[in-house]
């Protein structure tokens, strides 16, 4: 009899991963290669939908997608950094606070806290443009309906993915390696770049991730804060399936965004020590 | 608190106070350490030596006082700037590096092209008796004892002018820590470098040092040579820190747990070491009961009672028989045994 139960105790994660991960990805696959506008699983193989997707302008959203989620991951990092090694350093009892501050949110529907920022971002008689009106008759613009506005709201959003795995990075820099570094004569940008980035990596690389893979798949930010100024490929993925009727053709477009995602994913995740993030 | 008067004075500390809140771990310490002097500042966990060597290192900020390397007031630079090293507790080393980028930390600090550091990265391997083949390995893969020798040779490499060491052997094994102390001592004398080294134990300060200095709440008890320590300890303090010790009260020229008149008796307190007590000879003598004997090797150890005073002697082994549990003997010493204490 066999003592190796692990292949048993694996099982149900298995057939879940094969039925709710592996199942679609291949249906979508599948579907991506059929005649355009078909809606069966057994026509002609063929790549016309590909063809169709670099010559009928489908790659300006995914290059939106694609810089968005870019300067989103840029722009969370150098505003998660300094925070996480404020509330882990010298944040003392309030760190406990602050990140629950930024904790709760995640709670509440992404599409609530959009709309919310979209009535705080309105021109005229918004909450940020009509307060500073009334209070110290300044009159600013708004940049919703803009592509930084949509910017703005994918940081919004996403801050909280980068935060809470570079907090888990930061810890993993101790105190006196930082101290010692010093001694041997490095200045601050020297400590930051030869101590505290690297020992800090394995979180900034999830954190990088997490907000990276979020993003490129993120729509509601585009549609409530950005207006119509920026079209992203989940947009244009959504508009195929629904409006257009074309299948195919939306699904050709998702295995390009999977592509794009795991081009980023794998070669990051091959070099994070993630035994070591979990153990600490 | 002197040092030695044909050496210049390479580290001035001159009324040093850290206070944290209404504690002051470091109370006014003043000292002058000389060229090239070993100086051990020991103390028992709490007494402000590890905030001390922080204040020398730069890594605290001190709340009053000054600080002179070789008379240049140093007070307000920052650890990154002093041309001082230390070695670290912990070590610190940089576990993401090699041996060889450890090494030379300092020297890409300061701009040092790769040619040359790793010329002296090797040169340093050398000193401190690693393999030159050391130079590319992670110092993941190194033992306790080579992690120790890759410290110092990190802290050597940008050729400080003092070196501080904050207890780098309190976390290596016994048989080890005996074998590095003697390396450390040689390295000091190879270096020609002033070191200040830090420790709780008395063993280790007695080794290594040139001068020690004892340490109690913030301040300094007693500063000397590990001899003057030994044999005439300032006070009961500094007597029971460096080792087993007999201390007996003194009235009306009576050592008055054995009563037994003691002439010229200069103080309250006699401080007695164990060896002092020998089995043959001393002018003056008690008579003991054996309670315990230890064979610590090449000397025993008896715990006796004599009256209703517990006393600690330690003799030669070697040539004669031991003396067992309710063994009755005398013990002799002579009066310039004795180092005479206030408190």
């Amino acid at each position: 009899m066999s003592r190796v139960h692990g292949p048993w105790f694996a099982l149900p994660v298995g057939l879940f991963l094969a039925a709710f991960f592996a199942a679609p990805i291949v249906i979508v696959a599948w579907y991506s290669l059929m005649p355009p506008r078909t809606f069966e699983l057994s026509g002609a193989l063929t790549t016309a939908n590909y063809r169709a997707a670099f010559g009928e302008g489908y790659e300006r959203p995914l290059m939106w997608s694609a810089l968005g989620a870019a300067l989103t991951t840029l722009v969370c990092a150098l505003l998660a950094w300094p925070t996480a090694t404020i509330l882990h350093r010298s944040a003392g009892r309030w760190a406990g606070v602050v990140t629950a501050l930024i904790a709760l949110p995640i709670f509440i529907s992404e599409s609530v806290r959009l709309f919310g920022m979209s009535l705080f971002l309105m021109p005229g008689g918004g909450i940020l443009a009509g307060t500073l009106n009334a209070l110290f008759e300044v009159r600013v613009g708004s940049i919703l309906n803009s592509r930084l506005g949509a910017l703005v709201g994918l940081v919004y959003i996403h801050f909280p993915f980068m935060l809470f795995p570079l907090l888990l990075g930061v810890a993993m820099v101790p105190a006196d390696r930082i101290e010692a570094a010093r001694d041997l004569g490095a200045g601050r940008l020297a400590v930051f770049r030869e101590v505290e980035l690297p020992l800090a990596a394995p979180g900034l690389s999830i954190g990088c991730l997490l907000t990276f893979v979020l993003a490129l798949g993120a729509n509601a930010e585009a549609a409530i804060l950005g207006g119509r100024a920026v079209t992203v490929i989940t947009a244009a993925i959504e508009q195929r399936f629904n409006y257009a009727q074309d299948w195919p053709m939306g699904a050709a477009l998702t295995v390009l965004v999977i592509a794009v995602t795991a081009a980023v994913v794998f070669p990051v995740l091959a070099r994070v020590p993630l035994d070591r993030i979990i153990r600490r | 608190m002197h040092a030695h008067p044909a050496r210049p004075v390479a580290l001035a500390l001159a009324g040093l106070t850290r206070r944290f809140g209404a504690l002051a771990a470091v109370d006014g310490v003043t000292l002058d350490i000389a060229e090239g002097e070993f100086v051990t500042i020991v103390g028992p966990s709490g007494s402000g030596k590890s905030t001390l060597v922080r204040l020398l290192a730069g890594l605290e900020a001190p709340s009053a006082g000054r600080l002179l390397l070789r008379g240049r007031d140093i007070t307000g630079l920052p650890a990154n700037r002093r041309p001082t090293a230390m070695v670290f507790q912990s070590l610190a080393l940089f576990d993401h590096r090699t041996v060889g980028q450890n090494i030379e930390f300092a020297l890409k600090m300061k701009g040092v092209a790769p040619k040359p550091r790793r010329d002296r990265a090797l040169e340093l391997l050398r000193l401190v008796r690693l393999p030159e083949d050391y130079y590319g390995r992670p110092v993941t893969q190194c033992s306790g004892g080579e992690r120790q020798r890759v410290a110092m040779a990190r802290a050597l490499a940008s050729d400080p002018e003092i070196l501080f060491l904050d207890e780098p052997l309190s976390a290596i094994d016994y048989r080890l820590r005996k074998t590095l102390e003697v390396e450390l001592k040689e390295l000091h004398q190879r270096t020609g470098k002033t070191f200040v080294y830090i420790t709780h134990s008395l063993e280790e300060a007695m080794v290594m040092s040139d001068r020690i200095a004892v340490m109690r709440a913030g301040r300094f008890v007693q500063v000397g040579s590990p001899e003057e320590i030994y044999r005439r300890p300032v006070n009961r303090f500094v007597a029971a820190f460096m080792g087993e010790v007999n201390i007996l009260a003194v009235e009306g020229g009576v050592l008055s747990g054995l009563g037994l008149a003691v002439p010229d008796a200069a103080g309250p307190f006699a401080v007695l070491r164990p060896e002092a007590l020998r089995l043959d000879g001393g002018a003056l003598g008690v008579e003991a009961e054996v309670a315990q004997t230890l064979l610590l090797g090449s000397r025993v150890q008896y715990h006796l009672r004599a009256g209703g005073q517990a006393l600690i002697a330690e003799v030669p082994a070697g040539g004669r028989a031991l003396l067992g549990p309710g063994d009755r003997a005398r013990f002799g010493f002579d009066a310039a045994d004795i180092a005479w204490v206030a408190e």
